[in-house]
């Protein structure tokens, strides 16, 4: 293929399997260089036409990339550092789970150190999808190679606009897994026309499309009941933004990225002179009059006295529940969890507003 | 019932001798306002400025904003703050291109829930003034001091009252003057609207009119002079709504009585009231912040929509942020667990959007909620450029200086650029 000053330099990431070295026992094989195009590179060639030319292949194996991603990371970004690569394309990489994490980490990668624009393609259940899909764009894919002929040219498309810096449109047009971002544009109509627009169809039976798909949360599983809650250890844990006077932990009053605990030794019931609210979401002048009425130590006393239950764990967990990222609060759960299994609690009363 | 608004469209604002309107200016006689405003006992000095659109200048720690407006031929006040007046029919003085701005006087730590040290804001040139309708209204700003020992709800509700006796005070001015327009807002009532019209969906709307995520403000007249905080829902006729029966309950996240006033949703069912749809009524709710509540008020809000009004169809508005939208989004489910088919217009607010794993933008997932219109989200931020006079603040300190930089302002906090009941054309698009 002859190489014009218009077309685009592109570098195409495969695995050990498509790169055609073998299966698993190849797996464990570092990044290694192909000049041109390769396996599946064939198709991402023919799709590209005259516009690009796959320069090289990085071919690398699954295991060795999961075993070390930021390091093997390095090691691809030196290898197509030479070839002043325009765009990279990875993979596709279907279902396979390592080889979709390598993709995402690839492209991440080169969009941030080398400013290259990247695309991959891989299975809504991969779970490279969730790790990267926040930066890079990803397109979706059947779960096996079947889908090649379908992903690639859609691949190569999205890759094309983003190499030539042309806008890129909603998920929906331009066929890539949402990113995450929210972005506020105008309309044509105001809410207000546009919902009763929507109700009317509706009721008429015409199609709509809702302008706020319905999010896919996790279900939590409670966990089993406490055998005998006479002789348990139960904690207090709060959402409530309830902190000692002076915020030791300097919690944030919304987006929380901390939690504080604080003791409870000798204590009878919360004074309010001892502690403060830090929380933008709710208004705290009850909590602040009496803080026992978010964190209910007075009460647990008496019930530990009355031998309702075990015991009252001796600090209560204390952060912020407002516009919090769900990650970095489930992160702060499984942390407390943690540290309340090793003190030997068995429940938690846990307070929200 | 027939309400018609005569409006006079003011075209400047300055201060003179006696408060009147000439040629499309309005003069407003400041010491006497001052004087009706300072006769609160809850207040202290009562300042009046005025910005105008294009001027370098920024309003801060702003709590609400109203339209002059005053009920011809009555002594009452508009939003009671005096006499009760009835609401919804006859004939209303509107000054057209006018606002009342209320700016919170107390220290900053009183004044701004937000998070954001010069609380809600309004900019009268560049960017700022650009996506709220208020930077572009001439705006006469009131600054009560709170008198000591007044608590802070006290001076909340002095600063609502100051703000609804000065739109009487000023709208007065328009009563004799030949309007320039006059709109007319004409609706029978349940019993007869569907005449003619039966083959026609009849179309409810739910407004919930206070969040109680905050603690309501006793003595702030929130629905017919007085705090809506206990009501169940009830049925209203839309005109009451238009004519000041309801105002913004403190501290407003991102609705103004202003918008109350000129309600974006009532406007877009009469319009469309007898062509594509029949209005049948408003049902006012409040958004409590429990399970419980959630489900009594959502079940009495939409029995009124099924068995009183009998609607097939309704749209439903939140005011405030998460409880509220849950609450909202149980009405909703509620009203289509019944048959009435519901679609509900929102901000984005509380969802962890950031996350594209849960392709959340809403706190709530319930699969007969699927008609959503959005309306934005207010955590863009926008860079705002220095400006050269600031109103507003706390008298207490000295000039802020900060106030007049430069400042990167969250959307949320420009007053007025986001609006949860559908003035404004933002639509939050997922990349």
């Amino acid at each position: 293929m002859k190489e014009s000053d218009d077309m685009l330099r592109v570098i195409h990431y495969v695995n050990q399997f498509f790169g055609g070295m073998g299966g698993e026992e190849k797996a464990e094989t570092g990044p290694q260089v192909h000049d041109g195009f390769l396996g599946p590179g064939r198709a991402i060639q023919t799709a590209l036409g005259s516009r690009g030319e796959i320069v090289a292949t990085i071919i690398c194996g699954d295991n060795y990339f999961a075993e070390n991603i930021e390091g093997a990371s390095e090691e691809v970004i030196k290898l197509l550092t030479p070839f002043k690569p325009d765009l990279l394309i990875a993979g596709p990489a279907f279902g396979a789970g390592r080889y979709g994490i390598a993709c995402g980490a690839v492209c991440r990668a080169a969009m941030n150190q080398m400013r290259v624009p990247a695309v991959t393609g891989m299975h809504e259940e991969n779970p490279g999808l969730d790790l990267y899909r926040n930066e890079v764009y990803i397109i979706p894919t059947e779960a096996s190679a079947r889908g090649m002929n379908v992903a690639v040219p859609r691949m190569v498309n999205l890759a094309l606009k983003l190499a030539a810096k042309e806008k890129i449109g909603r998920p929906s047009e331009e066929g890539y897994f949402p990113r995450g971002l929210l972005v506020n544009e105008i309309s044509n109509q105001t809410g207000a026309e546009r919902v009763v627009s929507m109700l009317l169809k509706k009721l008429r039976g015409q199609s709509f499309e809702s302008e706020v798909p319905r999010p896919n949360y996790d279900h939590v599983i409670p966990a089993p009941r406490i055998e005998d809650i006479r002789r348990a250890k139960i904690a207090l844990v709060t959402d409530g933004g309830l902190v000692p006077k002076g915020n030791p932990d300097e919690i944030e009053m919304r987006t929380a990225t901390r939690f504080g605990k604080y003791t409870l030794k000798g204590v009878d019931c919360l004074r309010p002179e001892d502690y403060e609210v830090r929380h933008v979401g709710y208004d705290s002048v009850f909590v602040r009059q009496d803080p026992n009425r978010l964190v209910p130590v007075d009460v647990m006393r008496d019930l530990e006295r009355e031998g309702a239950i075990g015991k009252l764990h001796e600090e209560f967990y204390s952060t912020t529940g407002v516009a919090n990222i769900v990650e970095t609060m489930r992160k702060m759960g499984e942390k407390i969890a943690e540290e309340l299994k090793v003190n030997g609690v068995s429940g938690v009363i846990l307070t929200s507003t | 019932m027939r309400l018609e608004l005569h409006k006079v469209k003011i075209q400047d604002v300055q201060f003179g001798d006696n408060t009147r309107i000439n040629d499309g200016v309005l003069y407003v006689n400041r010491k006497e306002l001052q004087e009706l405003l300072q006769a609160d006992k809850r207040l202290g000095k009562v300042e009046i400025e005025l910005a105008r659109p294009g001027e370098r200048c920024r309003i801060v720690q702003v709590a609400d904003v109203i339209e002059p407006r005053s009920k011809i031929g009555s002594q009452g006040s508009f939003g009671f703050a005096e006499k009760y007046t009835t609401l919804g029919e006859g004939e209303t003085s509107v000054l057209q291109g006018v606002a009342i701005i209320l700016s919170d006087c107390r220290g900053k730590g009183e004044a701004t829930i937000s998070g954001e040290s010069h609380g809600n804001i309004i900019d009268m040139a560049g960017p700022g003034s650009e996506v709220s309708p208020f930077g572009q209204t001439l705006n006469v700003v009131l600054l009560p001091q709170p008198k000591d020992r007044v608590s802070g709800m006290d001076y909340q509700a002095a600063l609502k009252m100051a703000g609804l006796r000065a739109a009487t005070y000023l709208a007065r001015a328009g009563e004799n003057l030949k309007p320039d327009e006059i709109e007319i807002y004409d609706l029978p009532p349940l019993t007869e609207v569907m005449k003619s019209i039966d083959t026609l969906p009849k179309i409810t709307y739910i407004f919930q009119i206070l969040s109680l995520q905050f603690e309501p403000i006793p003595g702030e007249p929130t629905l017919f002079g007085k705090q809506a905080e206990g009501m169940i829902p009830t049925i209203v006729h839309p005109n009451q709504v238009l004519d000041g029966a309801i105002t913004s309950a403190a501290p407003g996240l991102n609705v103004q009585t202003y918008q109350i006033q000129n309600h974006p949703m009532i406007k877009e069912l009469y319009r469309r009231h007898g062509t594509e749809l029949c209005f049948a009524g408003v049902i006012l709710t409040v958004a409590h912040n429990n399970v419980a509540d959630f489900d009594r008020m959502a079940d009495i809000s939409a029995s009124l929509a099924k068995w009183v009004i009998g609607a097939d169809g309704a749209v439903l508005t939140k005011t405030g942020g998460g409880a509220p939208e849950l609450a909202m989004a149980r009405t909703a489910q509620r009203c289509e667990q019944l048959g009435v088919k519901t679609a509900i217009a929102m901000l984005h607010m509380g969802a962890d959007f950031k996350d594209a794993k849960y392709g959340a933008s809403t706190i709530f997932s319930m699969p007969e909620v699927d008609t959503i219109v959005s309306m934005g989200v207010p955590y863009t931020e926008l860079t705002l450029p220095p400006v050269e006079k600031v109103i507003g603040g706390p008298r207490s300190q000295s000039e802020d200086l900060t106030a007049k930089g430069e400042m990167v302002q969250w959307m949320g906090s420009i007053k007025g650029s986001l609006c949860q009941l559908g003035s404004s054309r933002l639509t939050a698009v997922r990349y």
